[in-house]
């Protein structure tokens, strides 16, 4: 039986954590700035009328809500990183000696580093709507909602790949390929109609396209380029449900015994 | 001189400590130009680009630039944090002039970034080969890797003068993030000035213009795909960049060094 409340105290504690990377979130904060401001604005005068069409508003309000989602995602996999410093300084041990099961603080940890980087990207998130502006509050509450499992998601997959990896350096190395791989093969950036068909193989099933989209239909953005909701849901639903099962299950035959480099 | 060779010797040997962080650095600039590029030039007008054969093309010397920029800019962080613990009173105990450390620490900025550059260079100078058919010749190739070493150089003397100015990791880090996103975006690496002076205020396009980032994208251009036209200003602009912010973090480690 998972407590809520244990589950609670384990997102909460994630939640505090977080503030330890000031440096890290203000850095991020001045790429938001800088991608919005300069290159999102330049390029979007770069670019073929055809592709004001296709998307069915400016590039600059694709491309900003796209920056959103990438930045979620990349202060969500935080998390992972957090799970190497406890190893590194025994907080894990002490961590398994709490009265919390092995479930609950998985949980726990995918709900806290998904909720912690959704607060963090909160004050850019509502200029980005600010920019784009919302012309139907209930699609957006649907991609709000579907935004919250993603953000969970990805807390599940960092965490997974830092239990089975075990080794930091390892997974620095990963989580730095994954990163340039599955935010440059998303819609986030560019529509999926203008990748080559080697590519778009790739980003039609990437967990960032269906919530890069999802979030553009939430903010009134539509067009027949975007992954149609519902399966954009679906998607986000699929990658939650099989990233915290496995973090779970990974969680609690691989956090014991050490190991840990 | 054997001096400032172990100076180098030991930057070098921490630079390949972070051969993780390298190896991802490398895969992110690899994707930016093959998957980023390749889908923006089927985005972007042709007549934008069409001087420089394709987007793709446009951007890969652009792409080598940053990765240079980003590699010469690691030994702030590191010189940051030799200042915050105190290691820098044990380099002061070594047998080693001030100016021979301060010279070393500056030089290995820059040749680390040369090092970490080289096989995106390569990559650059393939794609430019297979798709436009231009090989450069070895006066060019002289010129274009002068022209890289004096933005590495200067990268690592504004990185170690930025590092020198605060002994805050917050503070060190902020003022690296506008720097660096200032001169990364704000450049003509990703687009040609021309559109900059379309769309930014006037500031931000004399930004663009001086900012050796632009300079270097644009004078490997004209070597390699003959566009924008090189400009004797362009390799004064690079020189000056070196020259000041090498001297400047010299003098800077010079002096905190000894507090």
């Amino acid at each position: 039986m998972i407590s809520l409340r244990n589950v609670w105290i384990v997102a909460e504690r994630d939640l505090r954590t977080f503030l330890q990377y000031k440096f890290l979130l203000i850095m991020r904060a001045i790429w938001f700035l800088a991608q919005i401001a300069l290159f999102g604005l330049i390029v979007n005068r770069m670019l073929k009328p055809e592709v004001e069409l296709e998307i069915g508003t400016s590039y600059f309000n694709f491309y900003a809500a796209g920056i959103i989602i990438t930045l979620l995602y990349s202060t969500t996999v935080f998390i992972g990183y957090d799970i190497y410093e406890e190893a590194d300084h025994g907080v894990i041990e002490y961590l398994l000696s709490l009265p919390v099961s092995r479930k609950e603080l998985v949980l726990g940890r995918s709900i806290g580093g998904g909720l912690r980087s959704f607060i963090y990207v909160s004050p850019m998130l509502l200029f980005v709507l600010y920019l784009i502006g919302v012309s139907n509050p209930l699609q957006f509450m649907v991609a709000f909602v579907s935004l919250f499992l993603f953000a969970f998601g990805v807390a599940g997959f960092s965490i997974t790949l830092a239990v089975s990896i075990k080794s930091s350096d390892k997974f620095d190395i990963l989580l730095g390929i994954v990163d340039a791989l599955i935010v440059r093969l998303s819609t986030t950036l560019y529509p999926l109609v203008y990748m080559p068909a080697y590519y778009r193989v790739v980003a039609r099933f990437n967990p960032l396209t269906f919530a890069a989209d999802l979030f553009r239909w939430g903010a009134g953005i539509e067009s027949a380029v975007l992954t149609s909701p519902a399966i954009a849901i679906l998607g986000i639903v699929l990658f939650f449900s099989t990233f915290t099962f496995l973090g779970i299950v990974l969680h609690e035959k691989r956090l014991e015994g050490g190991g840990w480099q | 001189m054997k001096a400032i060779l172990y100076v180098l010797e030991r930057d070098f040997r921490y630079f390949f400590r972070y051969r993780w962080w390298i190896v991802g650095m490398l895969s992110m600039s690899l994707a930016d130009l093959f998957i980023m590029a390749v889908v923006y030039t089927g985005m972007v007008k042709q007549e934008i680009t069409e001087q420089y054969v394709s987007y793709f093309l446009f951007f890969a010397p652009g792409i080598t630039i940053t990765a240079l920029f980003a590699a010469a800019f690691m030994i702030g962080r590191e010189i940051n944090m030799e200042i915050r613990r105190e290691i820098s009173h044990y380099m002061l105990s070594l047998p080693v002039k001030r100016w021979e450390l301060a010279f070393g620490r500056v030089l290995a900025g820059g040749l680390r970034g040369m090092a970490y550059m080289t096989p995106l260079l390569l990559t650059t100078l393939l794609v430019t080969f297979v798709w436009a058919g231009n090989v450069p010749s070895p006066l060019q190739m002289l010129i274009i890797v002068l022209a890289l070493f004096l933005i590495s150089v200067g990268t690592s003397g504004l990185s170690i003068t930025l590092a020198l100015s605060t002994t805050s990791f917050e503070k060190y880090v902020t003022a690296r993030g506008v720097v660096y996103y200032v001169l990364f975006f704000c450049s003509t690496v990703f687009y040609p000035l021309n559109l900059i002076q379309d769309v930014m205020p006037q500031a931000f396009v004399i930004i663009a213009r001086y900012n050796p980032l632009s300079c270097g994208a644009d004078l490997a251009r004209f070597f390699l795909l003959g566009h924008p036209t090189f400009e004797p200003v362009m390799f004064l602009d690079l020189a000056v960049f070196a020259l000041f912010f090498a001297l400047l973090a010299m003098f800077a480690y010079m002096k905190i060094v000894q507090k």
